[in-house]
């Protein structure tokens, strides 16, 4: 446990002089291309991190943290058109994506199996034909931020996210929540007879996880700073979602990571070599992790750099010796 | 609303209602002998329904051709993918088996997507004209549809219902371990669902493409509806999902007709959701443990 603690606090010291030196890009004199995939690779993070908390600790899969991003960019996109000053305008995102999957959380979670599942994935389908319809958000001809912000905001922001997002992960991993979590998902029945009461904390941990996704989204949405719901609520954005930490490394603090430079880089090279095939690598890639290294790219390497050390590779894995 | 538009467009309900059957009829068979729910079986939809396009279409031949061809096209890869990936997974969380469908289902949709583009896809050949009855005019298409349709379920209750498969598949969605131990071979069980399933939404697919156009995201879109039969019908209730597909069908042809289409699929969504909160065990469904 101990040894666990240390790490945990080198992860976190290490996440924020990663953080800080990729905010202090622009400074360094950084080429504005490599800027953008930095953001990226913090927007796939911040993503992918939100989905990693609710449904790798849970093993609950969501389909809707696409679409919690989706209409948490287009609220504060909204309310910035309305006039709303920048902080309270950017929070309306997550608290718009709270209220969702609270929703969503509490109709479905007291269910065991996959009514969750399904009910995110039609949240999705759902937000994206309502959306389609009202006059407020632009029907399908969507929306336009009425006052671009310098570029530089959302790219701290969402570094700032990304590392907040992960140091949370890290803290829940370590937490008794975190073990109690784990409990539910290895066998439901056992932790309730131990006196986990899952139905609560599941309903909790989605809200979490929905507001770091709508907190992505309102960046996003002043990143892009155009919103066409065929594009903010297509179904690549919840497949990044689940794609960058089952690929990294579900239920890790770390897998994420990797997954999110990994899948930027797949988008560069299929962007240049062959943009159609993108989706197809990207499943493929999937599809592989998951046959052949089930616990992610990111524990697999480490166990084969660090054979000799137990206790490392447990480290990394987040296991407790 | 007069008594003919209403014959008019209970047809065109049932015809939807049918081809979803079959959809949800596969999801079913799947989610109770294998405890999966298969996010690829659209993709096997837009499989069978660009193979009827091809039939059709290219080698102007009946498409009614291409329902067969389907279905054996359809066993085959089903069998194939139930085999080499899926049965490999079988062991580890839910987790992993959802994920696996849904890896493959993304590969479809990006292969169909580079091999046939973004065009809608029609044919001439085949049945065409309409036939009016009671002042109802019914394309000769659609009723092609509804036979086939009722047809192919009659036929799997049927095999469900008698014969030694049949049994089995029961066996081991009403208890794996006790089949097991019975004798009952569950891993040809699960092969033998997962690629009937799989037959079946070719099938569907290439009935699909016989009254509307084909596009690589077509099955998609029908396997949601597909999704929602199976809850509304109760998870793997085989009953309970033709049950639903009539009522869904139904449901999607008068709501499109009095509003619009986008309108008739948010109902059905809301739908789904009404039952995972009133009626949580579906219409048909035993009620699921606590």
């Amino acid at each position: 446990m101990v040894a666990t603690r240390r790490t945990d606090g080198v992860v976190v010291l290490a996440s924020i002089a990663v953080a800080a030196v990729v905010a202090a890009l622009p400074q360094l004199g950084a080429s504005s291309y490599s800027q953008i995939l930095v953001y990226y690779a913090a927007y796939y993070l911040a993503l992918g991190q939100s989905w990693n908390l609710m449904s790798g600790m849970t093993g609950y899969v969501s389909f809707a943290h696409g679409a919690l991003a989706g209409i948490g960019a287009y609220a504060a996109v909204i309310a910035l058109n309305a006039g709303w000053p920048m902080a309270p305008a950017l929070l309306a995102g997550p608290a718009v994506a709270l209220l969702a999957s609270f929703v969503i959380g509490a109709t479905s979670l007291r269910l065991r199996g996959v009514a969750f599942t399904f009910a995110t994935l039609f949240f999705q389908e759902l937000a994206l034909l309502v959306l389609r319809k009202m006059p407020i958000s632009g029907g399908p001809g969507g929306l336009a931020l009425q006052d671009i912000v310098p570029i530089w905001l959302p790219q701290l922001l969402m570094i700032v996210l990304a590392c907040g997002a992960t140091i949370v992960m890290v803290a829940l991993r370590g937490s008794r929540t975190g073990i109690r979590l784990l409990a539910i998902k290895g066998d439901e029945t056992a932790a309730l007879s131990l006196g986990i009461g899952a139905a609560k904390m599941k309903v909790a941990l989605f809200c979490v996880s929905a507001a770091i996704a709508g907190g992505a989204g309102a960046i996003h949405g002043l990143f892009t700073a155009s919103l066409y719901p065929d594009v903010v609520f297509n179904v690549d954005v919840s497949l990044i979602a689940l794609a960058v930490p089952m690929i990294g490394g579900v239920a890790t603090a770390m897998g994420p990571v990797v997954g999110a430079v990994l899948y930027v880089c797949i988008g560069e090279a299929f962007a240049i070599f062959a943009p159609s095939l993108h989706v197809v690598a990207v499943g493929a890639l999937l599809l592989l992790v998951i046959l052949f290294m089930p616990t992610g790219l990111a524990p697999f390497i480490a166990q084969r750099l660090c054979r000799q050390s137990p206790r490392a590779t447990n480290a990394v894995e987040g296991r407790t010796p | 609303m007069t008594i003919t538009l209403a014959l008019q467009l209970l047809v065109n309900g049932l015809v939807v209602g049918g081809l979803l059957g079959l959809v949800a009829l596969g999801l079913a068979l799947i989610f109770g002998v294998m405890r999966v729910v298969n996010f690829a079986h659209g993709e096997f939809i837009t499989l069978g329904a660009y193979l009827t396009w091809l039939i059709a279409g290219g080698l102007g031949m009946s498409p009614l051709l291409g329902v067969p061809v389907a279905f054996l096209a359809g066993a085959a890869v089903g069998w194939a993918v139930q085999t080499l990936l899926i049965s490999r997974v079988a062991s580890r969380p839910s987790l992993d088996m959802l994920m696996v469908t849904y890896a493959l289902s993304a590969i479809g949709l990006g292969l169909f997507s580079l091999a046939f583009g973004g065009d809608f896809r029609s044919y001439s050949e085949g049945p065409n004209g309409e036939v009016h009855l009671a002042g109802v005019s019914i394309g000769l298409r659609g009723l092609t549809v509804l036979c086939i349709c009722a047809l192919l379920s009659a036929a799997v209750m049927a095999l469900l219902r008698s014969g030694h498969v049949g049994l089995a598949l029961r066996a081991v969605a009403q208890n794996r371990e006790a089949a097991a131990s019975c004798g009952i071979d569950t891993r040809r069980a699960e092969r033998t669902a997962f690629s009937l399933a799989v037959g079946l939404a070719a099938a569907a697919g290439s009935l699909v493409s016989l009254i509307g156009t084909t596009t690589p995201s077509v099955g998609h879109d029908w396997v949601l509806d597909g999704f929602v039969v199976v809850v509304v019908g109760g998870l793997g209730s085989i009953p309970g999902a033709l049950l639903a597909a009539v009522l869904i069908g139904l449901v999607q042809s008068f709501c499109g007709f009095v509003f619009d289409d986008a309108w008739a699929k948010i109902i059905t969504y809301v739908l789904l959701y009404a039952t995972l909160l009133l009626r949580p065990q579906g219409l048909l469904g035993q009620p699921m443990e606590a």
